[in-house]
């Protein structure tokens, strides 16, 4: 239906019908590497926290593409589950840094490093 | 999905069921200002448990799916492993909180966890009874997710006092490196999906065996795969995902310390069967797993093994100890996952069938040591915290001072090393065997050396209680006063010994439980 669409609509100059599904998976893997990095090399809770929101939410990117690309619905429906997921998460994530503050009055993960090995 | 699959579907979900039922009546039991009824929560849970294990043995229709066999025996050890591992949460929250209520202090809904705790723990088993019934990627996902999220609340909660704040900076490590492992396999699974356009794992199936017709496995679903594998290799401990494990284990309680020993694994090792199986793994044709994703879990597999057991020499706590040994036991499967499942006609040669019944014996002798650390305790000092027993040389004697307790942790250990003829040894021997079928030789060789490096830091836990004179200058270590605890210990080691008389009854059940699909006329035409 959608490829019917664009057949129709092919005659006319329309922005952006360059865009390609592999536009999207480069968004996808970068925000998913820099979620990584950031996750890897920053200190700051709420930060490495939103790190791996990137990564979640890279996946949502990806997911929603290929939904587009493959013409059914199953991806864009497991975007809503991963959205759901991910806010459970968030509201864990929070509280947990909550938690962290109210004993040492930092966000640094450096602050949780009694237990070594 | 249809009307009717649907209904199929719910068909082999009533343990499932029941278990949620359960756990919104404990969610509401634990806030109840009378102590009699809070102190409901436990047997209420018992009692979802051990329902929800009867109608997973009676009422699991013959599957359809990858592994057809898989529900019914995985569900059944989920509910007997759990209602052990019920019997040592006894007293883990609350107990500060229960003694100023003792005092005359009044009920406070707002302080009190454990309504929180026990919902949480039946929150985990169910999702991990879902994974072994996922056939869907999603659903899998989600199954994964509802394993893990509770048990990063059960380890932040588990401790009050001051060593709460190591209890939460253990939550704390676990649940950002596991939200990365969560991302890590989101990712993997879009890929997946994005490589063949469905989320159904038995349509990935066929996608991947009609290769050159529209199918076939592509860079694309390499990625995933891999990906994928390495997301859930967190939930198993697997290397390099593993690093979270002796800080985790040490800063919970003793009681979640054997429950994350479990559960997560569990639930990893069933979800990398289940995506193994989309891959390759046709029952017979030997392994069939691309030369990467084998690759992977080759590499996976000799690491862990080595890393785990070299690192847990180096430990005198004991419970860093077998959290390293518990990443050195996610190795050995990892050797049994490459093999693979062979002709799949029986457990010796059949890798799935004997990562299942690992996992069975593994959760109970591991719970058993665990549970032995959970019974004994320093009695208060001038501060009023009670002390958990955590070093190796706390355990000095302890067969003389605590018979029991001491034996107990003797038999578990022994059999965590595989010493015939203990259940260990039985468990282990299915891994050598499987990988030995496969043509595995070189893992069997590492694996090999690997029980013989464990041998070393298990027999220290055995020699300390068994052999070692109780020290005269400390205080001996006392039960905690919970009837159940010990009573979980007991059980443990008593399951070690008693199950190899059954060891045959359950690995023929391993074998149904891995036992390959129906061969249909779809998929020969696939051949």
């Amino acid at each position: 239906m959608l490829a019917s669409w664009m057949l129709a609509q092919s005659d006319y100059p329309i922005p952006m019908t360059n865009l390609t599904l592999g536009h999207y998976l480069f968004v996808a893997a970068a925000m998913f590497a820099i979620g990584l990095i950031g996750f890897l090399t920053r200190r700051n809770l709420i930060i490495m926290f939103l790190c791996t929101e990137l990564m979640f939410q890279a996946a949502g990117i990806a997911l929603v593409a290929f939904s587009r690309y493959h013409l059914n619905h199953t991806g864009e429906t497991f975007v809503i589950f991963v959205l759901t997921v991910a806010a459970a998460e968030a509201a864990m994530a929070l509280a947990l840094v909550v938690l962290l503050f109210r004993r040492r009055e930092s966000l640094s993960a450096e602050e949780w490093g009694q237990m070594k090995g | 999905m249809t009307m009717q699959s649907m209904h199929d579907k719910i068909l082999e979900l009533w343990p499932e069921l029941v278990l949620f039922a359960g756990t919104c009546v404990v969610m509401v039991m634990g806030l109840s200002p009378k102590l009699a009824v809070r102190r409901m929560c436990a047997p209420v849970a018992g009692a979802a448990l051990a329902v929800a294990g009867v109608l997973a043995a009676l009422t699991t229709p013959e599957g359809r799916g990858l592994l057809p066999g898989l529900m019914p025996f995985a569900k059944v050890v989920v509910s007997v492993v759990g209602l052990a591992m019920l019997l040592l949460l006894d007293g883990t929250v609350d107990r500060t909180e229960e003694r100023l209520i003792a005092s005359g202090q009044p009920f406070n809904p707002l302080r009190t966890n454990r309504a929180e705790f026990y919902a949480f723990f039946l929150f985990s088993l169910t999702g991990l009874m879902l994974c072994a019934s996922a056939n869907d990627l999603i659903w899998l996902f989600l199954a994964l997710e509802l394993t893990s999220l509770p048990t990063y609340i059960m380890v932040t909660i588990s401790r009050g006092g001051k060593a709460g704040a190591r209890s939460q900076e253990a939550g704390v490590k676990y649940f950002f490196l596991g939200a990365m492992g969560a991302a890590t396999f989101l990712f993997g699974f879009a890929l997946l999906y994005g490589a063949t356009g469905t989320t159904n794992l038995q349509a990935m199936k066929e996608f991947f065996a009609h290769a050159g017709e529209g199918g076939g496995i592509t860079d694309l679903a390499i990625a995933g795969m891999l990906m994928s594998l390495l997301g859930v290799a967190f939930k198993i401990a697997a290397v390099p995902m593993h690093l979270y494990t002796p800080d985790v284990y040490e800063g919970a309680a003793a009681p979640v310390s054997a429950f994350l020993a479990f559960t997560p694994k569990t639930a990893g090792f069933i979800s990398m069967i289940l995506l193994c199986s989309t891959m390759g793994w046709t029952h017979g044709a030997g392994h069939s797993l691309p030369d990467l994703v084998r690759l992977l879990l080759w590499v996976m597999a000799a690491l862990t093994m080595t890393v785990g057991n070299v690192l847990a020499i180096l430990q005198s706590n004991v419970k860093r100890m077998l959290a390293y040994s518990s990443v050195a036991h996610s190795g050995y499967m990892l050797v049994a996952l490459v093999a693979g499942p062979g002709s799949g006609r029986g457990i010796t040669d059949n890798g799935l069938a004997a990562i299942l019944f690992y996992l069975l014996s593994y959760g109970l002798m591991n719970l058993g040591a665990f549970a032995v650390l959970a019974c004994l305790e320093r009695r208060p000092g001038p501060d009023g915290e009670y002390r958990e027993i955590e070093t190796v040389d706390d355990l000095r004697g302890l067969c003389k001072t605590q018979p029991a307790l001491g034996w107990t942790m003797v038999v578990c250990a022994l059999s965590l090393l595989g010493f015939p003829p203990l259940l260990g040894f039985f468990a282990k021997v299915p891994l050598f065997t499987s990988a030995i079928a496969a043509g595995e030789i070189v893992l069997v060789v590492i694996l090999g050396v690997n029980a013989a490096i464990a041998a070393y830091y298990y027999l220290r836990l055995v020699a300390m209680p068994l052999l070692e004179e109780p020290d005269a200058t400390l205080p001996p270590a006392a039960r905690t006063p919970f009837v159940s605890r010990p009573l979980a210990a007991f059980i443990s080691a008593a399951s070690v010994v008693v199950l190899v008389a059954f060891a045959g009854t359950l690995m023929r059940e391993a074998g149904e439980a891995a036992k390959p699909p129906k061969a249909t006329g779809h998929s020969n035409a696939a051949k």
